[in-house]
């Protein structure tokens, strides 16, 4: 590909030396090699000679005294360098004087199939008619562990924090999550680093430790995370929820465990963890007190015994081979399973990781959806999608696909105020959220911004119970598949959905996802 | 002396026995080897096993002092808090893992994988340990009076490694270093304690070359 043309030159005359002062500098003309900058011999003046023999080497850029130059792609950096991209090109350049591998936080950068080729069927005359939003009634309860523990979760909207653990946010954060769960009858989870103290009455909408000011109605409920780095993990520390959530992995970095640098490992943190303070906390990949699918079983009935039978046991997958480890799931007792798709989000993983590893979204839940049939639990278990979440419609779409509710996470931070700049690891976020330091957790008043989080939760429920509602239901437990059309080809390959126009599901989808059985050579 | 017999029993039976008779101290419990995740969670208490435990043995113990008179099975006193647990036998693999606080001891061998993620807890083993034993060890006391396998203390973060026989090879992050007279000491007390037989100056030690080996 040619490159002429390809990049805009522009020189900041106000800082530029030469502008100032003509002769007095000429760094950008004697360094750059392709004669896109002139000097007049008489007058000393520096010009644009030729913006066309720029091809954005930017060596320029770094040479300049006055930081005065900027190079930028004409068109669409992807079109004009791909795949030598200046991210590429940068990545390379680190990593050739550091001998280091990019960590950042946050989830996937680049386009990566998703909801959005994935339209919503409303109903008309030939389908059930549709219902009446402003007047008539939705039921978007979902409950999980009915029948199989003492106290169910009975979660008044289909929405769950997922799991972010203290350490990769902040304390305030922590507790505004608990605050919005609190004001909207949802679960907020406390992750895998242990419990912040307030989470316990703040998510069921009291205000203080002897749970006797509520100020929050309806109350929400806490999960409790149990993983592989057992941080801050007790007695105690199980029966302080409502739920414990067993964790095998998650969309950002499957198979990885969990990563908070030391940066933000603070004499609380630590102390909770029981860490050095400002020495990394790696979650390990696996549990070391696992070995077969055996262990886990009895893994399961000791956290079930420990928590005297009262609660539900949840399951978090990344996407790995979603119709198989849903099924072991299901075999190891889970009352609910959470699959989080590539497009979720972390505090902090490897680059390569968050960008290449695991299975999109869309296409965890057809195979998800089929072992639960399989298994005749469908709706029974509940099946929560997490990873890239975004609003209503992609909670619906993930409804009708057949889970029984969503998780916000990578949303929850931006309605906190994330501007998603990819940095959560280093500790230095402006707004308090995946901050450590003081002067940044000051900026984040936990009722302020649980708030915030109720109101986009509460939006997001409207936006459900629309699209619910003109689908011709009146309870997300009875969306379905027919409830929406594939866009283009690849949403239908990936997805199963009938392809809008055609009607119908690909040939090779028509008898429905169909279980492919891991070979025992392969395991 | 209450005696709970769990044979052929599940462990929601027996463990809302445990939880019943926990103030009529101690408790026995016989014919209990199938049961995994027996005395989980007790906060106080004495339990003794008669005969060999099943897995995950004392898993969460927060105050209990539990004992067992044969061997137990995998992943023994797994994230204990708390309390006291006693092996008269073998442990299998992975035990006194993701343990906070208390004291393990093993009177006879232990598996691979023992005191992986300590994290503030005693875990003495009387015998020899198998291979990875004391991985990413966060903080306490692993004493093996016998000898450790392979990559032993393997990337150890924090705590103290006591070895009294060989080991196969050290794992990363290690560093041995001299005993003081404060190990000696020490190492004295847990033996008179537990009554084992070992001479503490003849043990190494093993520290943490660094607390931050992962990244920069």
């Amino acid at each position: 590909m040619t490159v002429v043309g390809a990049f805009c030159v522009s020189v900041n005359r106000e800082v530029c030396i030469n502008s100032r002062m003509p002769g007095k500098c000429a760094t950008c003309a004697e360094i750059c090699p392709h004669g896109v900058y002139a000097l007049d011999a008489y007058t000393g003046e520096m010009r644009i000679r030729n913006y066309n023999a720029c091809v954005g080497c930017r060596i320029c850029a770094e040479f300049c005294p006055e930081d005065a130059i900027r190079i930028n792609p004409a068109e669409s950096e992807y079109i004009a360098r791909y795949p030598w991209t200046l991210a590429t090109i940068e990545e390379i350049h680190y990593k050739a004087q550091t001998g280091e591998y990019l960590l950042r936080g946050f989830g996937t950068q680049q386009p990566t199939p998703h909801f959005d080729t994935i339209t919503v069927v409303p109903s008309q005359i030939a389908s059930p008619e549709p219902r009446d939003k402003y007047r008539e009634a939705c039921d978007l309860e979902v409950v999980i562990g009915e029948g199989t523990c003492e106290k169910p979760l009975h979660l008044k909207l289909p929405f769950v924090w997922p799991a972010m653990s203290f350490g990769a946010l902040s304390k305030e954060a922590k507790m505004a999550l608990a605050i919005g769960a609190a004001q909207t009858g949802i679960a907020t989870n406390t992750g895998e680093g242990g419990l912040v103290d307030e989470e316990m009455w703040l998510s069921r909408g009291y205000i203080d430790e002897d749970f006797t000011k509520k100020e929050w109605e309806p109350g929400g409920y806490l999960i409790i995370q149990w993983s592989t780095g057992r941080w801050g993990v007790s007695t105690d520390y199980l029966n302080s929820g409502d739920a414990v959530e067993v964790k095998i992995g998650q969309g950002a970095k499957p198979g990885m465990g969990g990563h908070l640098l030391g940066s933000k490992v603070t004499e609380e943190i630590a102390k909770v963890r029981g860490i050095p303070v400002g020495s990394d906390a790696l979650s390990p990949c696996r549990y070391y007190d696992v070995q077969t699918l055996e262990d886990m079983k009895n893994m399961v009935e000791f956290l079930r015994d420990v928590t005297n039978y009262q609660y539900p046991i949840l399951f978090k997958l990344g996407p790995s081979r979603p119709y198989d480890d849903v099924a072991a799931c299901i075999e190891l007792g889970a009352d609910a399973i959470s699959i989080d798709g590539l497009v979720g989000g972390t505090g902090c993983s490897p680059d390569i990781v968050t960008q290449g590893v695991g299975i999109p979204t869309i296409a965890c839940l057809p195979p998800a959806v089929q072992a639960l049939k399989d298994h005749g639990v469908h709706r029974k278990v509940k099946l929560i999608a997490l990873g890239g979440i975004r609003n209503g419609l992609d909670a619906f779409k993930a409804m009708a696909m057949g889970a029984d509710a969503v998780g916000f996470g990578s949303a929850a931070e931006i309605a906190m105020g994330c501007r998603v700049c990819y940095a959560c690891q280093k500790g230095n976020c402006p707004y308090g959220i995946t901050s450590q330091k003081p002067e940044m957790r000051s900026r984040l008043d936990p009722i302020e911004v649980g708030q915030q989080l109720a109101n986009f939760i509460h939006a997001c429920a409207e936006e459900v119970k629309i699209l619910t509602m003109l689908s011709g239901h009146n309870s997300i437990a009875d969306l379905s598949t027919e409830d929406l059309r594939a866009m283009d080809m690849n949403t239908a390959a990936l997805t199963g959905l009938k392809l809008a126009g055609y009607d119908r599901p690909l040939s090779f989808w028509e008898e429905g996802y169909k279980p492919v059985a891991i070979k025992a050579n392969e395991k | 002396m209450t005696v709970i017999n769990a044979k052929a029993k599940d462990l929601k039976t027996i463990s809302n026995k445990l939880k019943e008779n926990l103030n009529e101290e101690p408790i026995e419990v016989t014919n209990a080897s199938h049961l995994h995740g027996l005395v989980a969670g007790l906060k106080h208490g004495e339990v003794i096993i008669q005969g060999n435990a099943g897995d995950y043995f004392g898993v969460l113990n927060a105050g209990a002092t539990i004992r067992v008179t044969g061997d137990s099975g995998n992943y023994t006193a797994d994230n204990m808090t708390s309390g006291t647990i006693i092996v008269d036998g073998n442990a299998g693999y992975g035990a006194g893992q993701y343990c906070y606080d208390g004291s393990v001891i093993i009177y006879g061998d232990a598996g691979d994988f023992t005191a992986t993620m300590n994290k503030g807890a005693v875990i003495i083993v009387a015998g020899n340990v198998g291979d990875e034993t004391g991985t990413y060890m966060l903080d306490g006391d692993l004493v093996v009076v016998g000898d450790a396998g392979e990559n032993f203390a393997n990337f150890l973060i924090r705590g103290n490694v006591y070895i009294g026989g060989k080991w196969k090879s050290l794992g990363h992050n290690t560093r041995v270093e001299e005993l003081t007279q404060g190990d000696i000491e020490k190492l004295s007390g847990y033996f008179q304690t537990y009554d084992i037989k070992a001479d503490p100056t003849k043990f190494t030690k093993i520290v943490a070359a660094s607390e931050k080996p992962f990244y920069k």
